[in-house]
C-alpha cells in the first residue's frame, strides 16, 4: 500500500505523525523504526545514535537520535520502555533507514506494562493508513527511496 | 564523546542566544540544528533571540531566507528544534531597533521576553550557546 509514493504497511502500529513504526517481535519486545515519510524528509541519514540498552524510557522521551545532513531530531517513543538492543546494521550503516525503513528498525524496546497497553497509544490498520495518506497529502510529501 | 554509539548522557539545560541574522545567513541554520539534536538528546533547550537573531523571528523573513543556495530554508530548520522539543524566546527591547512590533512575528515564537530573563536564564542554565 502506498500514498504519494509513500510505503505503507497495514500490518504495523504508527504515531498520530506517523514519524515512527512499531512491530511485535517473537521475543516481546517491540521493534521501533522509521516511516518512508520520515526517512524521506530526513534525507540521506548520516548518524544515529540510540540510548544505552538497560535504559528507561519514558513516554515522551526519544529512543534514538537521527541526522542527516540538513535534518536532525528524535525518534520518538509513545510509551514507557527500557531500551532492549539497537541495531548495529543500522549504527553501522544508517542509510539502511533510507532503502528499507521498514526492514531496518533501530531499536528494540520492553514496554513497562503489557504490550497491548503500550500498542493501545499507537494506530494501527485502516485507521492508520487514512492517517497516513492525510499526513501525505496535507504536508505534500512525496517519498524517495535512496539506494545508498 | 565523539563517535559515541549508544546516548548515556544526563539531562542538561542548555541555551542558545542567537544574535546572528539576515546579514550572515550562512550562520542562520547550524543553531537550530544543534538545537534539534541537544533537544533530542533530552536537553532542555531555549533559544533566545536578540540583537540582529530578532529578525529571523519576522514574519516573512526566515521563510525566505536559506544558509546556502538552495538548501533549506531557515524557518524549516527553526520548525525541526521546535518539533525537537526547543522553546523560542524572543527578546522585547531589540525589537525597536530592526523596527519590529510583536504583532508581527512567527508562530513559532513561545515568549516575547525582557533582558532579565535572558540573564535568569544563562545563570540558571548548564550550558550557553552563542551564535
Amino acid at each position: 500500500m502506498e500514498c504519494n509514493g509513500c510505503e505503507f504497511r497495514p500490518e504495523l502500529y504508527y504515531d498520530d505523525q506517523y514519524q515512527i513504526w512499531v512491530r511485535i517481535e517473537d521475543d516481546g519486545s517491540l521493534a521501533v523504526g522509521m516511516t518512508d515519510i520520515s526517512q524521506t524528509i530526513a534525507g540521506k541519514i548520516l548518524h544515529v545514535r540510540v540510548r544505552r540498552p538497560g535504559t528507561l524510557r519514558p513516554a515522551g522521551k526519544p529512543v534514538a537520535t537521527v541526522e542527516s545532513g540538513k535534518w536532525a531530531g528524535p525518534v520518538p517513543n509513545l510509551f514507557d520502555c527500557t531500551i532492549d538492543r539497537a541495531n548495529h546494521e543500522v549504527l553501522d550503516n544508517p542509510a539502511l533507514l533510507n532503502m528499507q525503513p521498514y526492514d531496518a528498525w533501530i531499536a528494540r524496546v520492553r514496554p513497562a506494562k503489557t504490550t497491548e497497553e503500550a500498542l493501545a497509544v499507537l494506530v494501527t490498520g485502516e485507521a492508520a493508513y487514512a492517517g497516513y495518506c492525510e499526513r501525505c497529502r496535507r504536508d505534500d510529501i512525496q517519498c524517495k527511496r535512496r539506494n545508498n | 564523546m565523539a563517535g559515541q554509539r549508544y546516548l548515556d548522557n544526563e539531562e542538561k539545560s542548555v541555551i542558545i542566544v542567537m544574535t546572528s541574522g539576515p546579514s550572515t545567513p550562512h550562520r542562520c541554520a547550524t543553531p537550530f540544528y544543534m538545537a534539534a539534536i541537544l533537544a533530542s538528546m533530552d536537553a532542555d533547550v531555549k533559544i533566545f533571540f536578540t540583537m540582529e537573531g530578532v529578525k529571523l523571528c519576522q514574519k516573512g523573513v526566515p521563510e525566505n531566507l536559506t544558509a546556502m543556495a538552495g538548501g533549506k530554508t531557515i524557518i524549516e530548520f527553526m520548525r525541526d528544534a521546535k518539533a525537537a522539543g526547543a522553546r523560542f524566546y524572543l527578546c522585547r527591547p531589540a525589537l525597536p531597533g530592526y523596527e519590529m512590533e510583536v504583532a508581527n512575528v512567527i508562530d513559532e515564537v513561545d515568549e516575547v521576553s525582557s533582558g532579565g530573563v535572558l540573564a535568569d536564564l544563562i545563570l540558571s542554565c548548564d550550558k550557553t550557546l552563542f551564535f
